[in-house]
């Protein structure tokens, strides 16, 4: 997982760090770096996770947590019950849909910010990156909560400018989505928009120099050039991305107030609270939780499989 | 930035005017709706509802409906405590991790890192009732790490900020050129003095930088506090008293955005102040 | 290679399968000792947890003075009192049954969550400590029945909360209009309100307002789900529950309550709608009153007992309300019964009255403050024409936290499906949430 930058051609080739050849010792010393964050993530992440596997296999209601009641082991139940529970699957469907949006939502308007701010002065750029940290650090209950008020039907300072007062966002399916969409990209694009940046800034200038001695267009320089060393970057940024809003909870579940009309917008993780923890079956909960911890892991190795075949080096 | 566009500079610039409008204006389109959130706290309680982008008799009483509530300022310095002692600690734990994970070579360094991927996965929801139970079992061991008291909180938040936080961290840490490891060898030095006395110093900005992430995680947790810290009054954090204000029922946004814009400054401050070092570091971050 | 992943495999199976997942320590319901004798301590640190309300400085009021005469009549006693939000209880509710040691000692509860309570043995059975109790025979019997679980009593109800209908006074006399006296009539009434003032909704009421729903389902003859010994079967998908069902989705309709604004209001919201002056009508509760006596509609509403199938009756109520009750790990069971005994009696009854408007449970109490408030009357007449609850059986907590019924309502009025099918699959959902 390691990744290099990844040379566009030969002669623009970034001088990677060679590591000293102290190889014998470097074991145990390492075993001892990464003795407290270990043990520390053993303790509290890996072994609930494994908790979380066993719950998964049990009736385990808040009875059981409480101990009023004795555990009965079911095997596989709780899977055969989520499988075939067609909701299960039109979330899923939904989920799926709407990650992708947002996520390929962030991906462009950070990497497109990213490239106008190498190319303005320093207050507009400063301008920008401020309202994008102040959108970054609100707390995604709060932001919800804005938008909801920026886009309310009645009061909403949006249908005011619009002229359509009374119009509700919320209740047409996909408009709902999209709004909440809107949310997400809104809080994490500038994630996004730093990364990229900072990945353009990097660029040493003889690459850039290089290119355009050789006749490249600035098209031509960013899209031949540019792209393929910033490319390990973005694919980071993907992956952090679809970690991120696949899980999304708090602004479907403020915004849609709890998954919309008749369940219309739920995803899966409000799916998951509504079905399982908030009527106490946590038993079914942890079995939503594995299945979507293995599909997310399912994505991205997809996902990084798809990008080495394409030419991207770990 | 100068280096990208000096050799294009001269050709461009009514092309940089349109693109620094353009900037301008997003900008502002950006921090429209914080800037709503800070106008609708400081809204007097009959105006809240109007759309005008403005107020012409700013009032405090939202804010002070959010101080005076149960014990606001004793959730903020709790919040505070805990957020501090994520970052701290969450800085000594990443930089270990990290130094380990970019300078030494062993068996099974991309199986970890792979890990730290796939612990960002966890959906923390589920994994709520199995720390419960945990932090039960600790605290009848040792109190102070039992259920109700801030200490598991913190342990709790910074194993879940940590995964993000070395990731990010390795970049920085690879960043430092191999040659000052290879002359501080040759001085003698022992891998301890050069961690601590040549690394770490020079990595620390990317340290600052990446405490932030994990300072808005433990900032913005309500999950865990309202999970282990169930019944102790003194010991609630800051997002729960604000949960007060968030009743789905009947919502009072004055309060809703004065906590919030009284919950995102301290975020905010943070972030100004990392920014520079940030993106770098977030550009390092593939760069191991 | 192969065996050793074959042990590995079997390992990780041992694993999973050796020890089960955490669990508290069983507990059992706390016995109760011999009459007269004080269970656990009496004295030291009285925990109890309220819920914070909209405006909570006269509950804290009230609750202050009771800590303060409790305090003085026990020696080495501290009340420490705790408001939680209504929203997200479940987690600290569901902390302090997981972990006996840091339980309080008392708490104010919904009654629609007691089911659920009792089946984590999370409530002491107080059944014989109130049977003791003089006062207890004055509280009116079907609240106290809200406070039964397979005819253990788990607390004393604080207060009840019915809802009536709320219109508008200037509106019906501009427009003619007299108080429906059948809900047929009411979805007639509502629809000339909304052709008369195109920016008033008839009736503002919501697809997640079930109490509002129920009385429908009630008064057309229809029920939940019926109890046949310890098993329960949804009868949602009946065809009294289904008339029920299309006449109050009728509301969520353009020409009375439009779908786009309504599908999704609670009942807060509702009445919410009706105190700032959109609605010609709402539903609400007695509680309901302080806010909408706040809003824009102050001096120009009425209230009248929802109506009901015919002429001169009067649909049945959900028999909302809180009880409180003490925790099955209270070490100091006999103090926290005194306790309760003070807050939930009459004098605090009649005081959590006059502060917040909160209906009390004693008969006599319930006469009297109404004989001082007309305002009082259509809520006490529709209390007393006969109120309903909700399956008492934990599985209605799972029902409700699934929204099915909501989900069935908002299917309806949007159109998204045909009343059989919505219904249906309500009652298919009910089933199996009764059959776990």
């Amino acid at each position: 997982m390691t990744t290099q930058i990844a040379p566009a051609a030969p002669e623009l080739e970034v001088p990677a760090p060679q590591r000293p050849v102290r190889k014998k010792r470097d074991g145990r010393a390492a075993a001892l770096y990464l003795l407290p964050a270990g043990v520390l993530l053993l303790a509290l992440m890996a072994y609930p996770l494994y908790q979380l596997v066993q719950i998964s296999l049990y009736e385990y209601n808040q009875p059981q947590a409480s101990g009023a009641e004795p555990l009965v082991f079911i095997g596989l139940d709780n899977y055969i019950e989520l499988f075939g529970d067609d909701q299960f699957w039109s979330v899923l469907v939904s989920t799926v849909l709407f990650a992708a949006v947002c996520v390929i939502g962030s991906l462009l308007v950070g990497t497109g910010l990213a490239i106008l701010a190498t190319r303005v002065r320093t207050v507009p750029r400063m301008l920008l990156f401020l309202a994008a940290l102040g959108a970054w650090a609100t707390p995604a209950m709060a932001g919800s909560y804005i938008w909801l008020f920026l886009f309310d039907a009645d009061f909403g300072v949006v249908n005011e400018i619009l002229g359509m007062q009374g119009h509700s966002w919320t209740f047409d399916r996909l408009s709902a989505f999209g709004l909440v969409a809107a949310e997400v990209i809104w809080c994490s694009f500038p994630f996004v928009m730093m990364t990229m940046y900072a990945g353009i800034r990097n660029i040493s200038a003889e690459v850039i120099e290089a290119a355009q001695l050789d006749g490249a267009t600035w098209t031509r320089t960013a899209t031949q050039v540019i792209l393929p060393i910033l490319k390990p970057l973005l694919v980071i940024a993907t992956i952090q991305s679809i970690i991120w809003d696949f899980k999304i909870f708090t602004q479907i579940y403020v915004m849609t107030n709890g998954g919309g009309i008749a369940g219309q917008n739920l995803v899966l993780n409000v799916y998951t609270y509504q079905k399982a923890f908030a009527g106490e079956e946590y038993g079914l909960g942890a079995a939503i939780g594995v299945v979507m911890t293995i599909l997310l892991m399912l994505i991205t190795v997809v996902y990084l499989r798809t990008q080495r075949r394409s030419g991207w080096q770990p | 930035m100068a280096t990208v566009s000096r050799p294009v500079r001269k050709r461009r610039r009514p092309g940089r005017l349109i693109a620094e409008i353009a900037c301008c204006v997003i900008a502002a389109l950006v921090a429209v709706p914080l800037y709503w959130m800070v106008l609708s706290a400081f809204k007097p309680a009959g105006e809240i509802q109007s759309p005008a982008p403005w107020t012409f008799a700013p009032s405090f009483d939202s804010f002070e409906r959010v101080l005076d509530s149960q014990g606001f300022g004793r959730y903020f310095v709790n919040s505070a405590i805990v957020a501090l002692c994520v970052v701290a600690l969450s800085m000594l734990l990443s930089f270990l991790s990290a130094v380990a994970l970019t300078r030494f070579r062993f068996k099974g360094r991309t199986v970890l890192l792979v890990m730290l991927l796939v612990a960002q996965m966890v959906p923390v929801e589920a994994l709520t009732i199995p720390l419960f139970f945990m932090v039960q079992q600790a605290g009848s061991a040792v109190p102070a790490l039992g259920l109700n008291e801030l200490a598991p909180l913190v342990l709790v938040n910074l194993a879940f900020s940590l995964p993000f936080a070395i990731w990010m961290l390795r970049g920085f840490v690879a960043a430092v050129p191999a040659e000052l490891e290879e002359a501080a060898a040759l001085d003698g030095a022992s891998r301890l003095r050069f961690t601590w006395q040549v690394l770490f110093p020079l990595v620390a900005p990317g340290l600052v930088a990446t405490s932030v992430l994990a300072f808005i995680h433990a900032w913005n947790d309500f999950l865990f506090a309202q999970t282990l810290i169930f019944s102790d009054v003194d010991n609630r954090t800051l997002p729960q008293a604000m949960r007060v204000f968030y009743k789905p029922e009947e919502l009072d946004w004055g309060g809703i955005m004065a906590g919030a814009t009284l919950m995102t400054i301290p975020v905010l401050i943070f972030f100004i102040f990392v920014q520079r070092h940030l993106a770098s570091g977030l550009s390092g971050a593939v760069k191991g | 290679m192969k065996i050793k992943g074959v042990l590995a495999a079997a390992a990780v199976g041992a694993l999973v399968v050796a020890c089960g997942p955490p669990q508290a320590a069983n507990n059992q319901p706390q016995q109760t000792g011999n009459a007269g004798q004080p269970v656990g301590e009496m004295t030291g640190e009285l925990k109890v947890w309220l819920f914070q309300e909209a405006s909570n400085g006269p509950k804290e009021a009230v609750v202050n003075e009771a800590k303060q005469e409790f305090e003085a009549a026990h020696q080495g006693v501290k009340v420490t009192v705790e408001y939680l939000p209504v929203d997200g209880r479940a987690s600290r509710f569901n902390g302090a049954f997981n972990d006996k040691n840091s339980s309080p000692d008392v708490a104010e509860f919904g009654n629609t969550d007691l089911a659920g309570y009792t089946a984590s043995n999370g409530f002491a059975d107080l059944t014989a400590d109130l049977g003791a109790w003089t006062d207890s025979k004055d509280l009116i019997p079907s609240v106290l029945d809200t406070a039964k679980v397979k005819g253990k009593t788990y607390g004393i109800p604080w207060y009840t909360g019915t809802r009536a209908l709320y219109y508008r006074t200037d509106v019906f006399s501009e427009l003619g209009l007299q108080p429906p006296k059948t809900l047929a009539e009411l979805t007639e009434t509502a629809r000339k309100i909304r052709q008369a003032k195109p920016d008033l909704y008839g009736i503002a009421t919501g697809g997640k307002y079930i109490y509002a729903a129920f009385p429908y389902i009630w008064a057309n003859g229809g029920d939940l789900a019926k109890q046949d010994g310890d098993k329960w079967t949804a009868s949602i998908n009946g065809q009294q529950a289904r008339d029920g069902l299309r006449q109050y989705a009728e509301l969520l309709k353009d020409d009375i309550c439009p779908p786009s604004a309504c599908a999704q209001l609670t009942g807060s919201q509702s009445v919410a709608q009706f105190a700032g002056g959109k609605a010609g009508m709402t539903i609400g509760g007695d509680f309901n009153r302080k806010a909408v006596e706040a809003g824009a509609v102050k001096g120009k509403y009425a209230v009248v007992p929802l109506p009901g199938k015919d002429s001169g009756s009067i649909a049945p109520a959900f028999a909302g309300g809180n009880l409180l009750g003490v925790f099955g790990a209270s070490k100091k069971h006999t103090l926290s019964l005194e306790f309760i005994k003070l807050l939930g009696g009459k004098k605090y009854q009649q005081k959590m009255y006059t502060a917040m408007g909160n209906l009390p449970t004693f008969k006599d109490v319930q006469e009297q403050v109404a004989s001082a408030d007309k305002t009082l009357e259509p809520f006490v007449k529709t209390a007393q024409a006969g109120t309903r609850f909700v399956p008492a059986t934990p599985a209605w907590t799972k029902i409700d936290a699934q929204s099915v019924i909501p989900t069935a309502i908002q299917q309806i009025a949007t159109g998204g499906q045909s009343l059989e099918a919505a219904t249906d699959a309500a009652a298919a959902e009910m089933n199996k949430a009764f059959g776990s």
